[in-house]
């Protein structure tokens, strides 16, 4: 864009910069290409939008700068749980990275309709940290759709929440049933049950992470095997 | 090369010397903000930006790590934390470097004057490294060094960057520059690092009612740059 008028792009640049002076120096390592990962692999983002993030200091009681870059939502292909995931533009690197959770609030920022405040563990340094967040977007239209999906991933997260202790029981039910003949048809009866519920209650949205819920909830199950004990309570527990 | 406390990593690092002149944390004052080194390297490592100037003695090591097509490296800023001004660095200070980045103040002419003298003094200990000279504070309106007017870097090969802490701008490029010059590769760029999906968390009803309570605070508090709406 600003590339075809050559009087723009002059302005663009400072004419000092940028210009290899060629300075001859030997290397002193040697690299070679790896594969990258980016740890998203899995998700599907559900919101992508350029923002500023600050995080609270307590004790300056002051706002400070985390970086600036994309601000992402990134929702698993197979558990449905929902991330926002920031990264710093240019250096690319993990500014915010914590999972959108059932209970979780954004809130307006006092004096800015262009920025909103949240609480949130965060994982952004490999290790969970209690973290205000305060983020800023170019419009107030970009920071009513981040509030707007915030909410909704919250709400959404919660049912998911609900749909997996009762897909749980429903499993461990089954599992205890299957040395049971007896009990196999209540069993599944129980299990069909929360599934068909979420799915006439609910709109698309809903439903959709109740399917992924399943598949989780399987691969959970198989997971379980081992925990006999805990099984057998929570058989005792939703049959009571 | 870290200090003798200091952890090791198992990925290529790099000893990164920085100096210039720590007189501008005197001009820097007029402007509300502090641009010093120090600054520059603390946006690199939490992205915050330091208001605040404390003056320390002695030497400041800081790992910053950044992600790479060819893996992970390490910079090891060493960071002279204003011990300059008691009458320069001490060879300690430079030996072992293996890259280097000289940092003056746009809006203040000697600091320019004085990056020779650095130079120098680098150059003295450390024989042929990749070197940065860095004109920080560009987003200042009053400049007091032009573009134009740097041109001790063409005498001496080193790379220019105008940069500007506050405003992010180029802040990358000095050490994309200096990595690709220790590994001899043009094309090293900076990549994704892996974003680790979160381990699961559980918030109880008294703690949310704290987080709220906290979050009530803070969001009472202005941003500390809110007049600025510019984006990359």
């Amino acid at each position: 864009m600003a590339t075809a008028d050559p009087e723009l792009r002059e302005e663009e640049q400072t004419p000092a910069e940028e210009e290899d002076t060629g300075a001859q120096i030997a290397p002193i390592v040697r690299l070679e290409e790896v594969a990258v990962t980016t740890g998203e692999e899995d998700e599907d983002a559900l919101l992508d939008l350029k923002s500023k993030l600050y995080r609270f200091d307590k004790d300056g009681n002051q706002w400070k700068e985390r970086g600036s870059g994309t601000v992402k939502f990134l929702k698993h292909k197979v558990s449905g749980k929902v991330r926002l995931v920031m990264r710093q533009s240019k250096t690319l690197k993990i500014c915010a990275n914590h999972l959108i959770i059932a209970g979780m609030t954004v809130q307006e920022h006092a004096g800015n309709e262009k920025s909103c405040v949240w609480h949130a563990s965060d994982y952004a340094d490999g290790e969970l940290k209690e973290e205000m967040f305060c983020i800023r977007f170019a419009s107030i239209e970009n920071c009513k759709s981040f509030m707007e999906m915030f909410q909704e991933v919250a709400e959404s997260q919660k049912q998911l929440d609900d749909n997996e202790d009762a897909s749980e029981t429903a499993e461990a039910l089954e599992k205890l049933s299957v040395g049971e003949e007896k009990n196999k048809d209540k069993a599944s009866e129980e299990k069909a049950a929360p599934v068909k519920e979420a799915a006439s209650t609910e709109t698309k949205e809903a439903a959709a992470p109740a399917e992924a819920n399943k598949i989780a909830a399987s691969t959970e199950a198989k997971e379980a095997v081992p925990k006999q004990d805990d099984v057998e309570k929570k058989g005792e527990d939703s049959t009571a | 090369m870290a200090l003798p406390n200091q952890q090791t990593v198992d990925y290529p690092s790099f000893k990164l010397v920085l100096v210039g002149d720590g007189g501008t944390v005197y001009a820097v004052d007029l402007c509300g903000y502090d641009l010093r080194k120090t600054t520059f390297v603390k946006r690199h490592l939490s992205g915050e930006f330091e208001k605040k100037y404390e003056p320390t003695i002695g030497v400041e090591v800081h790992p910053l790590d950044f992600f790479t097509n060819c893996g992970k490296i390490r910079f090891y800023c060493w960071d002279t934390a204003g011990q300059e001004k008691f009458g320069g660095l001490r060879d300690g200070y430079y030996i072992h470097g293996q890259c280097a980045i000289i940092m003056f103040d746009v809006t203040a002419r000697l600091t320019y004057k004085n990056v020779p003298t650095w130079h120098r003094d680098l150059c003295r200990v450390c024989e042929n490294i990749p070197i940065v000279l860095c004109g920080n504070k560009v987003d200042v309106k009053n400049r007091q060094v032009k573009a134009k007017q740097v041109t001790f870097h063409r005498k001496k090969n080193l790379q220019y960057y105008e940069i500007s802490a506050k405003s992010n701008y180029n802040f990358e490029k000095p050490f994309l520059y200096l990595a690709r010059k220790l590994a001899g590769d043009p094309n090293l760029h900076f990549v994704e690092s892996p974003a680790l999906l979160p381990p699961e968390v559980q918030i109880d009803l008294a703690e949310q009612q704290r987080h709220e309570q906290e979050l009530a605070v803070a969001a009472a508090q202005p941003l500390p740059d809110d007049d600025d709406d510019a984006f990359e």
